[in-house]
């Protein structure tokens, strides 16, 4: 009998594979949560709209709180820096070599983008 | 000297159901390789440890093993290199343990024939040899110094997913004479690797970049031979 190959999600996330696993797994995520957002907005429209639904009111209540629009700008141009980084390495292949240079750059790009992001909901949230 | 605690992956086919780790507390030297201290625990305080070795000097490629959550080749590593006194030591991830370290490359090694890694060219031999410009040998340059060792395709989530993909390692040994101007089968190659199990398996994810001992630009080679696919050209 041998060990199976089979490799768990806890083993797989225990390779100390760095920012670029990091940003895949991420950049997973991310997609996911958005089609549940996406998803989620146009089930509250359409209740709201088609029933006048309670449900309706308080799933768009969930969307429009602060922390939750921190997240989801989070998530969003997370999920757009990162695969524009994907994007650039595939058209131009010569460019992998420099794949730490992309993340930290991708960081550079992200950070003023979401910087932007907090300081608008903030004052909206806070300032009223 | 340096006080360390090796920490051992075992399973044992014959009488375990599931593997468990054994600690050994050692003196060794900071220039001490990882190998060195298999051997000392095989040697001296159990000699049922198994594990590949052969050359013991990074080219043959049979002692990558995962270092700290890491591949890595044990005869190159060194312990100050890990920069800690705690070491394990497990078996590559995705293929069968056959007995503690030694896991079942037979899968790696069918992705390997998969791709065709030998020269083709079936014009009539010149009278001397085949010549090639310095450029021309320079562009896949890189991808010669593969030695198999398994350690890319075992980091790679995608190959942990699905034994199918044809893995980092194929795909290396595929570019390096897709991209030789003396061969002639790049099209077949590439055909192979156009696959939803080929190349696009690959999500640059860089765990094989990191892991390589040769330290070969291998989702760099990766990208070319998509690029290659894409636009069916092979500059
Ligand atoms: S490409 Fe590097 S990591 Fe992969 S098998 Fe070859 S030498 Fe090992
Ligand atoms: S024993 Fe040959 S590469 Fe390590």
């Amino acid at each position: 009998m041998a060990l199976n190959r089979k490799v768990s999600l806890f083993t797989g996330l225990k390779y100390k594979g760095g920012g670029p696993m990091w940003a895949w797994i991420m950049h997973r995520l991310s997609g996911l949560a958005m089609v549940f957002f996406v998803g989620g907005h146009i089930i509250a429209g359409f209740l709201t709209q088609q029933f006048g639904s309670e449900v309706g009111i308080a799933i768009n209540t969930i969307y429009e709180n602060w922390i939750f629009q921190l997240a989801l700008f989070f998530l969003v141009i997370f999920h757009a820096v990162n695969g524009l980084r994907v994007v650039i390495l595939d058209l131009w292949p010569a460019l992998l070599e420099y794949q730490r240079e992309a993340i930290w750059l991708q960081w550079l790009t992200f950070i003023p983008i979401y910087g932007l992001v907090l300081v608008v909901v903030l004052k909206d949230a806070l300032g009223g | 000297m340096k006080k360390i605690t090796l920490k051992l992956f075992r399973y044992n086919p014959e009488t375990d159901k599931k593997p468990h780790y054994d600690t050994f507390k050692m003196e060794v030297e900071p220039t001490d390789r990882v190998l060195d201290l298999m051997e000392k625990v095989k040697g001296y305080e159990d000699g049922t440890l198994s594990f590949r070795r052969s050359c013991a000097h990074g080219v043959c490629g049979s002692c990558s093993m995962r270092i700290n959550g890491e591949n890595m080749l044990a005869c190159k590593t060194l312990v100050q290199d890990l920069g800690t006194n705690k070491i394990t030591v497990e078996p590559m991830l995705g293929l069968t343990v056959l007995k503690d370290m030694i896991v079942d490359m037979k899968p790696f090694f069918i992705h390997y024939e998969s791709v065709m890694p030998f020269f083709v060219n079936d014009e009539p031999d010149p009278a001397q040899e085949r010549l090639q410009s310095i450029e021309d040998r320079e562009r896949f340059d890189d991808t010669t110094k593969c030695i198999m060792c398994g350690a890319c395709t075992t980091s790679c989530p995608s190959f942990w997913a699905n034994e199918e993909y044809v893995g980092p390692a194929a795909i290396v040994n595929a570019h390096r004479f897709i991209f030789d101007s003396r061969d002639k089968a790049a099209a077949e190659r590439l055909q192979i690797l156009n696959d939803q199990f080929g190349v696009y398996r690959c999500r640059t994810i860089f765990n094989c970049t990191v892991a390589c001992p040769r330290d070969i630009q291998i989702t760099k080679a990766i990208g070319e031979v998509k690029k290659a696919i894409a636009t069916g050209n092979l500059d």
